[in-house]
């Protein structure tokens, strides 16, 4: 009996830890291969704990490049898509699940659908769309948003499913019997028991902004508007390999989204997870 | 748990604004002062709408001069400038050659183009068809009289009645190796091509590669998949009618011959551009490298002296009686139709092509750009220079083999401009990819090859 | 929650007409943004498409169906169509397999499960160029630390270039696309699995189903309205990734992992066929929405709208 169970917990104690080492060993590979020195990185006998150690390439990267601008721009196109999409999201989802209007089943299909365009597609019309429109949208940080929102709310609809249709409609009723209208019971009532599920789009929308690189490489033309991923492959460059530049560059970029998950990701996994126990 | 999310926000939010407060200020410590980078780099209307007594008159220029010495040294010739004049605000945004033939039309067609945009002969005649190209045959003529231009410079841009860049640089392929490595293998330095292929063969030993050649689909490929055409008669990939005669059988020869060579070259340079090769040869894991110059890396990198860099001529076919290069002459273009902002323009370059200040921007990459002026080519700003004191026998060697440099769809005097069709798409490259890769026969492939250049420059 | 619920809901009736303008007033500002965003640029893609447009900003005369002809009778349209099609498969395989095994992992309760469940979406969350840098650094023929272990465990004998011939660098970008968007999944995955009732598997085990059989019968029915989204969505995503492959290998080597969307970027932007690459998109569209159509036709769940 003890032995059966020790064997149990030691075999799943194995498998998780070869699924955290396949998800996590690449990156602590890079993290401690961007304090090493040049020597030690491009030397042919690898070190799995630093030898040496500098930040040699971190001053050089920020000196090199305009690394906190880059992350400024990555930032602000993140929050507004957040925010946008948060709320378009959080509107339709309630008016598709809560509401009975004519229309609302293809509605919701046709929003789903969005992914279906490839949005190669998108690119070259919405490239020369929005550099034709006044107020000019191209290499601006609208440009990204609009794209951005586009790709994340569809999704963020479908999440948001479980949430609204799992809230008894008793409850709702129970608020107009109180006198309050429609939108008061959105806000009183739907909102507080959907947050779980509104703090899982919200994350998502970060997330997918935060890693999208094709249009953002097409969309800005300038220095000035860039994003993390396009600054990151403007780094890679085509006449230097400097991998502790590299190197830096993709452990900067990391930093922030785990800093944010590691204050809300849990929000995430049991927002997906609430909404289908519910 | 949704407050806390709402905290975090908040936490994200004011991370940007003081992300914002502080990014300019970075901005400005490392690339740029104050005045030229804030109005681009936040194009709030705080900052543009700034009290200032007279609007100057702005400059942006884009080149592909991407490494940060590179852009710090221009940013130093900028900065001068824009202090001796006041009127006038010079800045610069580095891009990369691996977009630029997509991003600049895009940019010129949304009306956010660049007032100076810097070329290469292939890539004129693509910024030609979107009509913001300005002719510029006065201001050349004016930079020749003044300091003389060598004439090979002018001559890929002069094309349709007009001069369409205004030359700055050339420069060419050479091949690099290290001295130790030949002594270590007892090779001598390769003229012919069977001399190349048995020390490559030599060389390769003890995990270090003979020779480190590209096979990506890029534009450094076509640049090395050419520097073997030359050297066995097939510099023409055009007939006189502008017709292609890309496949013919010393193309083939040729290509094939870069196949056997690349046997010897590391497992992964399908995917290499130039940066690879230079740190190959840094890091001694390859002995020979095909490259315009790799004289800073090799300087930052390879912790050896500098008698160690050898540089010859690339070896030829035995049946050729020297040997060839490809060699490209830069150029900038002027993109702005508005005469005070060409006037500004060619005041900035009047002052970049002044002996005092022209070798200085030479040698932003050491060794890397040859005059193209001949008060230039014996300027003390030039020769004087740290880095070209030190391996000035090399750059003498380099100028000497850009002496019989080509370049494709520019040879003998003709210019076909429907070879950027070609380029852009890296079709050469492409053809030696299918020989390498796909293991074609190289007669086969080239004449794929030459297909695939027929459909790109039919409309 | 269903229709009929609603319907017979006190208010259902009553509130029915202003239910009407407020649902259309909450919908409309998404619609809205989707008609902007999709829509009117998707109309002028067709309209490009009819053309002969080269290059941006240039201007292009009515050909007909012209680009049509030509991108459908091009070999490597097909070959690019060819290529997608694998690299869906292969990735639909790869990382359903590995995502429900994560997520049954995940199911086990051991120490520092939370942490674990939160950390496991790691490489989903850091932008691809990010990814990329990761594994061409792994990856590389010196310094790379794979090659490295690969050579000093006598699997291999001397480093070798993954992304060099065909099949290798298809191959490592599958998985490189398969081991960024796995833990998405298990997390979805993960989400569903909570939502099975414990009493259904304590059911089972009375009955003497082993564990493989409560999966069959119970968790991997349970689990079909995720499943249909996710292949659903997951497919449309999949199909139009563009970055990974872009960014790792630019579709080479000699076009190896050229798919579709690097196909149509490619004619776009190296070839400078504007209206050509227009035409090749919409039908890759074309495909896309028969590809959706079919799907739900086959998969639909009985409860899922």
């Amino acid at each position: 009996m003890f032995f059966r169970k020790f064997r149990r917990s030691f075999g799943t104690f194995i498998s998780v830890f070869i699924l955290v080492f396949i998800v996590v060993a690449p990156f602590y590979w890079i993290f401690s291969s961007s304090v090493k020195t040049n020597q030690e990185i491009i030397s042919r006998d690898l070190t799995f704990f630093p030898h040496s150690s500098t930040l040699k390439h971190y001053t050089d990267l920020f000196a090199a490049s305009n690394y906190p601008r880059y992350l400024f721009n990555s930032t602000l196109v993140a929050t507004l898509t957040m925010i946008i999409t948060v709320i378009l999201a959080t509107m339709a989802a309630y008016a598709i699940y809560r509401l009975r209007f004519p229309g609302r089943n293809i509605i919701a299909k046709l929003i789903l659908s969005a992914y279906a365009f490839p949005s190669i597609l998108l690119l070259i019309p919405l490239y020369l769309m929005l550099s034709s429109i006044q107020p000019k949208l191209i290499d601006t940080p609208w440009a990204l948003v609009i794209v951005n929102v586009t790709f994340a709310a569809p999704f963020g609809v479908w999440m948001l499913q479980a949430f609204f249709k799992s809230v008894p409609v008793e409850l709702e009723d129970a608020a107009y019997m109180d006198g309050a209208n429609r939108l008061q019971t959105m806000i009183l009532i739907m909102l507080p028991l959907t947050a779980p599920g509104i703090s899982s789009i919200a994350i998502y929308s970060f997330i997918s902004s935060w890693t999208e690189y094709m249009f953002a490489s097409v969309f800005i033309l300038g220095e000035a508007n860039r994003t993390i991923p396009v600054g990151l492959a403007g780094i890679v460059g085509q006449y230097q390999v400097d991998w502790g530049l590299l190197l830096a560059g993709a452990t900067i970029a990391t930093l922030p989204v785990l800093i944010l998950f590691s204050l809300v990701g849990r929000n995430f996994v049991e927002g997906l997870t609430a909404g289908s126990v519910k | 748990m949704y407050k806390k999310l709402f905290k975090v926000i908040a936490l994200v939010m004011m991370a940007s604004l003081v992300l914002a407060a502080c990014a300019p200020a970075t901005s400005t410590a490392t690339q740029a002062p104050a005045a030229t980078k804030a109005p681009a780099a936040t194009k709030a209307p705080a900052a543009t709408e700034a009290p200032t007594s007279a609007e100057p008159v702005t400059i942006m220029i884009w080149h592909m001069e991407q490494p940060a010495y590179r852009v710090a040294r221009i940013q130093e010739l900028i900065d001068e400038f824009n202090a001796a004049n006041p009127g006038i605000v010079v800045s610069q945004e580095p891009q990369s050659w691996g977009d630029i033939y997509t991003k600049a039309p895009a940019a010129v067609a949304a009306g956010n183009g660049p007032d100076l945009l810097f070329a290469i002969p292939d890539f004129t005649p693509i910024m030609r068809a979107t009509d913001a190209v300005q002719p510029v045959e006065d201001f050349v003529n004016e930079m020749d009289v003044a300091h003389k231009y060598m004439p090979a410079a002018i001559a890929p841009y002069n094309y349709d009645g007009h001069i369409w860049a205004i030359p700055l640089w050339s420069m060419s392929h050479n091949l690099w190796y290290s001295k130790s490595a030949f002594e270590k293998a007892g090779v001598t330095p390769p003229v012919t091509w069977d001399e190349w292929l048995a020390a490559a063969k030599k060389l390769t030993a003890d995990g270090q590669y003979g020779i480190g050649l590209p096979g990506n689909k890029n534009l450094y490929t076509d640049q090395t998949t050419y520097d073997f055409m030359v050297n066995n008669g097939a510099e023409e990939i055009y007939n006189s009618d502008g017709t292609l005669r890309f496949d013919n059988a010393q193309t083939v020869e040729a290509l094939d011959f870069y196949s056997k060579l690349f046997k010897y070259s590391p497992p992964d340079s399908t995917g290499w551009a130039w940066g690879e090769a230079e740190a190959c040869l840094a890091s001694k894991t390859c002995a020979m490298v095909l490259q315009f110059t790799v004289i800073s890396t090799f300087d930052s990198q390879s912790g050896s002296d500098a008698n160690d860099l050898g540089v010859i001529a690339i070896p030829h076919n035995s049946s050729q009686s020297q040997s060839n290069t490809i060699a490209y002459s830069n150029a900038v273009m002027v993109l702005t139709a508005d005469k005070a902002k060409q006037e500004a323009a060619y005041k900035f370059l009047r002052f970049i092509m002044e002996p005092k200040n022209y070798g200085r921007f030479l040698t932003m990459e050491p060794g890397l750009y040859l005059p193209v002026t001949e008060d230039g080519s014996v300027a003390d700003s030039y020769w004087n220079d740290a880095m070209v004191v030190k391996y000035k026998s090399q750059i003498e060697t380099m100028v000497e083999n850009s002496k019989n440099g080509m370049l494709f769809g520019f040879t003998n005097g003709n210019t076909f401009q429907s070879i950027s069709q070609i380029s852009a798409q890296n079709l050469i490259a492409q053809t030696l990819q299918k020989i390498l890769v796909d293991k074609e026969p190289a007669a086969q492939a080239v004449a794929e090859g030459q297909k695939l250049m027929e459909e790109s420059i039919t409309k | 929650m269903n229709e009929s619920e609603l319907e017979q809901s006190y208010f259902g009736s009553k509130l029915r007409r202003n239910e009407s303008i407020l649902g259309i007033l909450l919908i409309l500002p998404l619609v809205l943004w989707m008609i902007f965003a999709i829509v009117i640029p998707l109309i002028s893609a067709i309209k490009l498409s009819f053309q002969d447009v080269g290059m941006i900003g240039s201007k292009g005369n009515l050909i007909g169906f012209e680009n049509y002809r030509h991108v459908l009778t091009d070999p490597n349209f097909w070959k690019s169509f060819g290529r997608s099609l694998i690299w869906v498969i292969s990735n639909a395989v790869i990382q359903t397999v590995v995502a429900f095994i994560s997520a049954v992992i995940l199911m086990q309760k051991f120490h520092l499960r939370s942490l674990a469940r939160v950390w496991i979406i790691l490489s989903w969350i850091v932008p691809t160029v990010v990814v990329i840098i990761i594994w061409r650094w792994m990856l590389g023929t010196s310094g790379g630390i794979v090659n490295y272990l690969l050579v000093s465990l006598g699997v291999l004998s001397t480093p070798v270039g993954f992304f060099s011939t065909a099949n290798s660098a298809f191959i490592s970008i599958v998985l490189i696309n398969s081991w960024r968007w796995f833990p998405l999944m298990t997390v979805i995955l993960l989400a569903g699995m909570e939502g099975i009732p414990q009493e259904l598997y304590e059911a089972a085990s009375i009955d003497g189903a082993t564990g493989w059989q409560q999966f069959l019968r119970i968790t991997f029915p349970m689990l079909r309205p995720v499943l249909y989204v996710l292949g659903l969505i997951g497919t449309l995503w999949s199909i139009n990734v563009f970055d990974i492959i872009w960014l790792a290998t630019g579709g080479g080597p000699s076009n190896a992992t050229m798919t579709l969307p690097v196909y149509i970027y490619n004619m776009a932007f190296k070839g400078y066929r504007l209206s050509r690459a227009s035409a090749a998109s919409i039908i890759m569209g074309i495909i896309l929405l028969v590809f959706v159509i079919v799907y739900d036709r086959i998969n639909k769940p009985a409860d899922a709208d």
